[in-house]
């Protein structure tokens, strides 16, 4: 019984050959490539590494991609969320034509999007027009238009992850609040807010992580001046077609890595929110799942 | 009055679940709204709160009418199923949620969140989060929170439904001291009747949305008025009796002679039920002999199985084992004592005899199609009017098949057609208290037109198209119809014999009608009224059918459309008086 110090009880079988599929997955699909990744870049010696990953034209880069996600993935968080609140709530018609359209960005060639996206938004286009016109706005190929892509883009992660959190939150507990004299507005913020914040902030960070990489939709609208609208995965295609392949290896490791820090913190900042708000309750819910399936085994 | 509720009304895609129920709640009053899931209760329980907006009618709290204030500003107390406290704070923070959202000082929200504690016993748990605390104890600081902001009245929707038996009593007898010691007005939701009984100053019994009936536990239990209530509280064998001028009669056979017997529901109690070794042993009234198939001990109770002799009760429900020629199916149930004088076995051969029995007042006991072969016969029972009246007023439908002395006790039914006003006049000639003409094909009404031929009648007839119409969802009209060529004075009378039929109908069946006075010839009025509603039915009252000129009835059946028609014959049917 050497292997079984981690090993929960389960009446599940099949714990080893699951395990054992999940770790190979893993490692042909994920850990391998990456370690490939790191591999590729100790080609490079320190001073080289450090020349390409500061480079002014690299810094410039990390700046708009991972500020351009963050901006769209708190821009999807505001909007999912009214979008998520409007489908579980409300009975409209075509409440399911909506609901469809929320994972149309998911199904598109990114190109196709980010194509029509330029068309809509470039000077000459529909909207960037009128943009133009009324508020002297440029959206096409400036920083604004990564933005826009990145929260097309983004979009359905915080929707259907709110989602569900929004149909399991209890009306009674809305209710509850509203016969102790809690206004519309006392419920929201006290109520129903700590309640799919946990969704909200994991919706957040899958829209923001989806745009640190997104590399299809973004090329087309944001133009790619070197230094103002590149963002990191088209310069590291440009190493690549300069068949600089260390290079390349290098920026991708710095994303990897900034990437990795990022997710690991809101992670860490969710744990923390959810024993503070949800507390041992989540846990206990969790605890009792599990044990339901064993009684019932004690009781046949 | 702390809670007033009048003529409530909840739809639901049309539908009524809650069914124009009015009511009044005593300052301090406990007051247990039982009935069995989807009967409303819950529903009404959240319009008293604000949760739900009602369609019809109007609710006051402390002589202030809330119908249409929000729940906000309801000022009321309400405990969830679920105890629905907010999971991400404290109980401390729970506690001080109402006064928190009203800006009280934090020193003040401190005193009374610690004297709310107090009163639930549940001293020092301030810090914790609801999910370390069991079942019971969230729902102590459920009632704790819903104190909070003193209430005026306190709502409870089945609070004890998620918690176990020992928990749940405990907590009973908690909530039961906290209402009397705070003397506040409240209701609790309940399926539960032990429940009821244990908390209730007063039980209102809702069932498909009606308010049935709303009393002391005891006068509820021993005294109901509906078979719903006499069933749902407690067990209650219903059985068809005969009234006699020595009291009721239990028997399948009618007694030999004489007129028809008016034919009484009356329930008689399990515990009520004497057994003894034979016939003189007997002390309270004899019923009938039976057999003892099945014995449970249950602890301080013994229950038992009767299979009456095939002569002997016959219920009014047809059971389970309904099966024809076979006796009826009586529950008993005895004491400790009453074990030990006459302990009894499987397969025993008993007398059993009734030591108390409750004659409810309803006008329509049983009914019984009345047809010239089986296959009509069974077409009659199996007509949507007959056979949805018999399934919902959980009563018997017997069948009768040619000719024969007397009407069947009962309300008679008769197919429509040519020979149908014969058949009338022949069961109303021959004792018939009530006759029921029924289209085969026809659909439920759902509007019923009620005429009375003469004034004498109008009692009757109004409770029996009560009873109907609580069974029916229906629309009921009650026609006046004065000779055209009738002077101002006579119409004056009738007028106010109409709105006395209205004011009698709410006031003593809770029967909402409308009235309407309509100068012309009788016939032709009702047939009119009838012809104009697709799904309508009639109901004919008079107290002297020897006094009918059976060719107008005639013509009136034969001249409309095939319409369900029921008469009322007042000229037997005395008041309902317990036995």
């Amino acid at each position: 019984m050497a292997a079984s110090w981690f090993r929960q009880p389960s009446i599940l079988p099949g714990f080893g050959l699951t395990l054992g599929f999940t770790t190979f997955f893993l490692s042909a699909l994920v850990l391998l490539p990456l370690a490939a990744l790191v591999f590729k870049t100790t080609a490079l010696t320190w001073s080289e590494f450090l020349d390409v990953v500061l480079d002014e034209r690299a810094l410039a880069s990390y700046r708009l991609s991972f500020g351009a996600a963050f901006i769209a993935a708190a821009v999807n968080a505001f909007f999912g969320f009214i979008v998520a609140w409007s489908l579980v709530r409300y009975e409209f018609p075509g409440r399911r034509l909506v609901d469809a359209l929320i994972d149309l960005p998911f199904a598109l060639p990114t190109a196709v999007s980010g194509i029509a996206l330029a068309t809509v938004f470039s000077p000459t286009g529909w909207l960037g027009v009128r943009l133009q016109e009324l508020f002297g706005i440029q959206v096409a190929y400036t920083w604004l238009g990564v933005v826009v892509a990145l929260i097309l883009i983004g979009l359905p992660f915080v929707v259907r992850s709110v989602q569900p959190a929004l149909v399991e939150a209890q009306r009674d507990l809305e209710e509850a609040a509203e016969t102790l004299g809690a206004s519309p507005f006392t419920v929201f913020r006290r109520i129903i807010l700590p309640a799919v914040l946990p969704a909200l902030v994991t919706g957040f960070t899958m829209a923001f992580a989806r745009g640190v990489g997104e590399y299809g939709s973004v090329v087309f609208i944001s133009g790619n001046l070197p230094l103002k609208t590149e963002i990191t995965p088209l310069l590291i295609v440009i190493k690549l077609e300069q068949f600089d392949y260390n290079g390349a290896a290098a920026l991708g490791f710095m994303m990897l890595l900034v990437s990795f820090l990022m997710l690991f913190a809101i992670n860490l900042v969710q744990s923390w929110s959810r024993r503070r708000h949800i507390g041992p309750a989540d846990t206990g819910r969790r605890v009792e799942r599990r044990a339901r399936p064993r009684n019932q085994k004690a009781g046949a | 009055m702390s809670i007033v509720l009048d003529q409530v009304t909840k739809r639901y895609q049309g539908t009524p679940v809650v069914n124009d129920v009015s009511l009044n709640v005593r300052q301090g009053e406990f007051l247990v709204l039982l009935g069995p899931s989807g009967s409303g209760k819950s529903t009404l329980l959240r319009a008293i709160a604000g949760l739900t907006e009602i369609d019809h009618g109007r609710v006051a709290l402390h002589g202030r009418d809330v119908t249409h204030v929000n729940s906000r500003e309801r000022h009321v107390g309400f405990v969830f199923q679920h105890y629905a406290l907010f999971r991400h704070m404290t109980i401390g923070e729970n506690i001080e949620f109402a006064l928190r959202v009203r800006k009280v000082k934090s020193a003040e929200r401190r005193a009374r969140r610690k004297e709310l504690l107090k009163l639930v016993a549940l001293e020092g748990m301030d810090d914790r989060l609801p999910a370390q605390l069991s079942g019971g104890q969230q729902q102590r600081v459920a009632v704790a929170r819903a104190l909070a902001h003193r209430p005026e009245v306190l709502l409870m929707d089945e609070p004890f439904g998620a918690l176990d038996a020992k928990i749940r009593e405990e907590l009973r007898r908690t909530i039961r001291q906290i209402q009397r010691e705070l003397d506040m007005t409240t209701i609790l939701v309940t399926h539960d009747q032990e429940e009821a009984f244990a908390l209730a100053d007063r039980i209102g019994v809702m069932h498909q949305g009606r308010l049935l009936e709303c009393g002391k536990p005891d006068d509820l239990y021993t005294r109901p008025a509906t078979r719903f209530v006499s069933t749902f509280l407690g067990a209650a064998n219903l059985l068809l009796g005969y009234r006699t001028p020595r009291g009721v009669r239990f028997s399948s056979t009618p007694m030999a002679g004489g007129e028809v017997p008016r034919e009484v529901v009356a329930i008689l109690r399990p515990e009520e039920v004497e057994l003894c070794a034979d016939e003189l042993a007997v002390r309270s009234n004899f019923v009938s002999h039976g057999q003892v198939e099945e014995v449970l001990f249950g602890g301080a109770v013994e229950r038992l199985r009767v299979r009456m002799a095939s002569d002997g009760p016959v219920p009014v429900a047809p059971g389970r084992d309904g099966t024809t020629g076979q006796g009826s199916l009586l529950e008993v149930s005895r004491t400790l004592p009453e074990q030990r004088n006459f302990p009894v076995a499987v397969g025993q051969r008993v007398a059993v005899g009734a030591r108390s029995i409750h004659v409810l007042p309803t006008p329509i006991s049983s009914f019984t199609a009345v047809a010239a072969d089986e296959a009509a016969a069974r077409e009659l029972r199996d007509s949507p009017l007959l056979s949805t009246l018999g399934a919902r007023m959980q009563t018997r439908v017997a069948t009768r098949i040619g000719r024969f002395e007397r009407a069947p006790p009962g309300m008679p039914a008769i197919a429509t057609g040519p020979a149908c006003a014969a058949a009338a006049e022949w069961h109303l000639t021959h004792g018939a208290v009530q006759l029921l003409c029924v289209p085969p094909t026809a659909p439920l009404p759902n509007h019923v037109v009620i005429h009375t031929l003469d004034a004498e009648s109008r009692r009757a007839t109004l409770a029996v198209a009560a009873s109907l119409l609580r069974h029916v969802a229906a629309e009921a009209i009650y026609l006046g119809i004065p000779p055209e060529t009738s002077a101002e004075s006579e119409r004056g009378a009738h007028m106010r014999n109409l709105l006395d039929a209205r004011s009698a109908a709410l006031a003593d069946h809770g029967l909402d009608m409308r009235t309407e006075l309509r100068p012309g010839v009788v016939a032709e009025e009702l047939q009119k009224e009838l012809a104009a509603y697709e799904r309508s039915m009639l109901v004919l009252g008079t107290s002297k059918p020897d006094a009918i000129q059976w060719d107008w009835l005639k013509s009136l059946l034969e001249g409309m459309p095939e319409r369900p028609v029921l008469i009322v014959n007042s000229a037997r049917t005395e008041p309902a008086a317990d036995a």
